[in-house]
């Protein structure tokens, strides 16, 4: 119990980052804000609503994104979809992730050795 | 019909954003409330309570608030903390030091009653810390919400430079070569007098000694007591300058030592130009004595010099503290 505690600032720091990832990539089919919180939840990605719905926002901002209002449902939602240079920062940021995961195992493989 | 729940959230949440945000945020934020409490009404929650959930979740209204707007929930940031502190503790040394030392000259000039002066003095001290620190506080609120650039990069030559610890072979002689001047002066003044006194002018043709006549600064009245004093203080600086040399550096011993002779030479001082004794009456008549200058002038000449005294010795007081606080951190 008390690791746990003590270990969350920790994974909130590693995990920092991921969700804009995982968005940039979920995102590639356009989807609307609690979609994709669950989604994201499906896929074992834990964000919150209230950093969620303004990061997608940003994100839109910074044009890695791109919304469009649909009412055609009972409900009208704004639903985002990954521009064009969304597709490829989530590409560099994939290649990033590959090359870290490689690093952890070139680390773990050199204690076991 | 009274607002729900839900109406009132979103309410407080766009009020403080950007007003082209405000109805895209708002539509946006209602469907997502909408989607998530239908969700849970189909978990089988009651609707009152699945509301309650999904707004608790989503937390404070100003911080949602603030995360879409990017605005910073902090008064001043890692980006502008140093030069922020940096800044107040340079301005907090000198300036009120500078404004208590300057009203008090004022103060003692205009011959104010004690109880008022020392009423005025707190107010200044107190009045320029809190504005020092109103002031500049306020104008690094503003450069964080700005984002301007203060132009401070920090490089290797803001490294601070090793410390003099005040110990070396030329600190020594520097002090020894001041008291004995100091030693001397007094001796002169008292054997042959500093003022060279000219009865009817100056002739550039004739040495200077045979038209003069030389004339102690201080009251020879003083002799032996007084001036005998002096000497002693000297002799102990003296001899404190060579243990500080021999010790390779200041201790509080050393410290303490060097205060309390700050303290005698100012009391004494002060007090011998309060009582009117320090100075040869007779320099003094030649001086201010004459019909053209007011009598006000030997008095605010009088507080200068002693405001200087105190000055030094508080000065020189604090630097030995300063110098044996570094050589213990060697």
């Amino acid at each position: 119990m008390k690791d746990s505690d003590d270990f969350d600032p920790q994974l909130l720091e590693l995990r920092r980052g991921t969700i804009v990832l995982a968005c940039l990539h979920l995102l590639r089919h356009a989807g609307y804000g609690y979609g994709l919180l669950e989604d994201l939840a499906r896929h074992g990605f834990a964000a919150d609503a209230n950093t969620l719905y303004p990061l997608l926002r940003r994100l839109e901002k910074q044009g890695y994104l791109t919304s469009e209002w649909n009412t055609e449902e009972s409900r009208p939602r704004k639903f985002y979809l990954t521009s064009a240079a969304g597709l490829r920062l989530a590409d560099t940021l994939t290649t990033e992730w590959a090359a870290l995961t490689e690093a952890i195992a070139s680390l773990t493989h050199g204690r076991t050795e | 019909m009274t607002a729900t729940l839900t109406d009132r959230y979103i309410s407080a949440t766009v009020r403080t954003l950007p007003q082209d945000a405000q109805a895209d945020v708002r539509a946006e934020l209602s469907a997502a409330i909408a989607d998530d409490i239908e969700a849970r009404l189909e978990q089988g929650e009651v609707r009152q309570d699945a509301e309650r959930a999904v707004l608790t979740a989503l937390g404070d209204p100003d911080v949602l608030a603030a995360s879409y707007a990017d605005r910073p929930l902090q008064l001043i940031g890692p980006r502008y903390y140093l030069t922020w502190w940096r800044l107040l503790k340079l301005l907090w040394t000198i300036a009120p030091v500078t404004a208590v030392v300057g009203v008090l000259i004022a103060q003692l000039i205009a011959d104010a009653p004690i109880a008022e002066t020392i009423g005025v003095l707190l107010s200044v001290a107190i009045g320029t810390i809190v504005h020092v620190g109103f002031w500049t506080t306020l104008v690094f609120i503003i450069l964080e919400r700005t984002g301007a650039d203060t132009g401070e990069r920090w490089t290797l030559d803001a490294l601070p430079e090793p410390q003099e610890t005040g110990a070396g072979r030329g600190d020594l002689i520097a002090s020894l070569a001041f008291l004995g001047l100091a030693a001397g002066a007094l001796l002169w003044d008292r054997s042959i007098g500093f003022v060279l006194v000219a009865e009817n002018g100056v002739d550039i043709g004739v040495g200077l000694g045979s038209q003069t006549t030389a004339m102690p600064v201080l009251n020879s009245e003083l002799w032996p007591w007084w001036p005998g004093g002096m000497l002693i203080l000297i002799a102990f600086e003296a001899a404190l300058a060579i243990a500080v040399y021999a010790r390779h550096g200041w201790t509080t011993g050393f410290a303490w030592l060097n205060t309390v002779l700050a303290v005698v030479f100012s009391t004494v001082i002060l007090y011998l130009l309060i009582t009117s004794q320090l100075f040869n009456p007779e320099f003094v008549d030649y001086t201010l004595g004459r019909g053209n200058v007011p009598p006000e002038v030997g008095r605010i000449l009088a507080i200068l010099l002693g405001a200087g005294v105190v000055g030094v010795s508080l000065w020189n007081a604090i630097d030995g503290w300063l110098k044996s606080r570094r050589s213990v951190a060697h």
